[in-house]
């Protein structure tokens, strides 16, 4: 990559940046109503349950292709409204629709902060990819690799950074294969 | 009589021990296992020497393909951001059975929405990808996937596999920078990160992400929430082009990861920890 195309690059992307910001602007006046119903369709055939656990009580049954509306997110589950009920099916079950695909991409807050929607805007104009031909030529950069190197975080380390975030570590076995 | 009998119980044993080492290392047969030492012993010979143990050799193998990873998208210049990565990776990664190898993350300039990860403990995560996190969660979801092909040594499997790797090939002669010797077992740059692993490697790696996301504290239902983020996009859209080509389509991940999980998570609560995710300046 030499200077000029990097600027270039630059450029672009500045530009996109305040498109965004403006589409972000726009955006803001109607976003209630957009995320607030994210709809989803049912992967499989699960139950709706009353509260988020599996043993509550199901309330409806929800078959492969059904559509739901989805409040909210608990852990592994997601808080829907459907033709057949409200309540709680397990997040792996449903599929988020994709006619929404901006908003649901980090909604609102995340287009405030600046970091979805910029990904996605730049690459609808494929300027920077990363394709087999790029990594297959790609020559060894010894100052970069330093770099990265450079950065490492030792065990106390991470440790300590955990617990400022009050992670705490717990015993979980690996998962079967599933068939 | 029980002279033969006690030959015959520890044949016996030591079968019973091969054929457990076989399958569980790569799920493959004694054929892999008979290929991964010979790549031992050449590797050993022509890398770093007579006295490199196995983990030298992996992380030479994996510091070549780094770097040449990097030569062809360099790190996002944001020294906190690289630090903030290593500090949840690192955490993640020790959660592991090989928290003593020197892990190294970062994030790489590209728009691409992919993550990779080279033997010997080396993952990058691209800025496109990064962008479409919600929480530091998610990051430990992400990091906790390449983490489960550098643990079950996926990669190293591919380079045994394909014909990148050719055991009867001399030191290559010309200059490619790095570890010449290394080089010459891996091909050409980094294509071998451009190669697709076994769509059961790939499934393995959830597994393992939302078990190690979920001992370090987080929340186990991250790395799901990332697949349906990537699920939106479309197939033929440039940024998820070579993930959507190397791996299995996030729904069909979802599904699987979905039935390995269970209800075995239904009270498992974890941290989220939207705020201290580290968002790059844009």
């Amino acid at each position: 990559m030499n200077n000029t195309t990097q600027q270039i690059r630059c450029l672009i992307h500045h530009s996109l940046h305040l498109t965004s910001a403006l589409l972000l602007a726009g955006g803001l006046l109607i976003s209630g109503a957009v995320v607030a119903a994210e709809s989803g369709t049912a992967l499989k055939a699960d139950d709706i349950k009353a509260e988020p656990y599996g043993d509550a009580k199901t309330v409806a049954k929800l078959k492969t292709g059904d559509k739901v509306d989805i409040i909210r997110k608990d852990g592994g589950w997601l808080q829907v409204n459907s033709k057949k009920g409200k309540g709680w099916v397990r997040m792996l079950s449903i599929r988020k629709g994709e006619a929404i695909k901006k908003s649901s991409a980090g909604g609102v807050l995340g287009l405030a902060s600046g970091r979805a929607g910029t990904g996605k805007v730049v690459a609808t104009t494929g300027i920077r990819g990363l394709n087999e031909e790029e990594l297959k030529s790609a020559k060894f950069n010894e100052v970069e690799i330093k770099l990265a190197e450079s950065y490492a975080s030792s065990k106390p380390e991470a440790a300590g950074f955990a617990a400022q975030g009050k992670l705490v570590a717990r015993p979980f076995n690996y998962l079967e294969v599933s068939k | 009589m029980s002279f033969f009998n006690s030959i015959n119980k520890s044949f016996r044993i030591l079968l019973l021990a091969t054929l457990f080492i076989s399958t569980t290392a790569w799920g493959g047969g004694l054929f892999d296992k008979e290929l991964l030492k010979t790549l031992k012993q050449s590797a050993e010979e022509k890398i770093t020497g007579q006295s490199a143990t196995p983990v030298e050799e992996e992380v030479a193998i994996g510091r070549q393909i780094a770097g040449n990873l990097l030569g062809a998208a360099p790190l996002v210049r944001d020294a906190k951001l690289q630090k903030y990565v290593n500090n949840v990776g690192r955490w993640v990664a020790d959660q592991s059975e090989r928290a003593d190898l020197a892990w190294h993350f970062g994030v790489i300039e590209s728009n691409d929405v992919n993550a990779f990860a080279a033997p010997g403990g080396y993952i990058f995560v691209t800025h496109g990808l990064y962008n479409l996190l919600q929480n530091e969660a998610e990051l430990a979801g992400v990091l906790a996937h390449e983490v489960g092909h550098v643990i079950r040594q996926h990669h190293l499997k591919i380079l045994q596999q394909s014909k990148l790797l050719d055991l009867g090939s001399q030191v290559v002669a010309q200059k490619t920078g790095g570890n010449d010797k290394a080089q010459g077992l891996i091909g050409s740059g980094a294509e071998i990160m451009s190669r697709s692993l076994d769509k059961n490697a790939e499934f393995e790696a959830d597994r393992i992400a939302v078990v190690l996301t979920t001992r370090a504290g987080y929340d186990a239902f991250a790395l799901p929430a990332v697949l349906q983020q990537i699920g939106h996009f479309a197939k033929d859209d440039g940024d998820v082009a070579l993930l959507f080509k190397t791996h299995p389509h996030p729904d069909d991940r979802l599904g699987k990861l979905g039935m390995a999980m269970g209800d075995r998570f239904d009270r498992v609560k974890g941290e989220s920890l939207e705020a201290r995710l580290y968002r790059i300046k844009p």
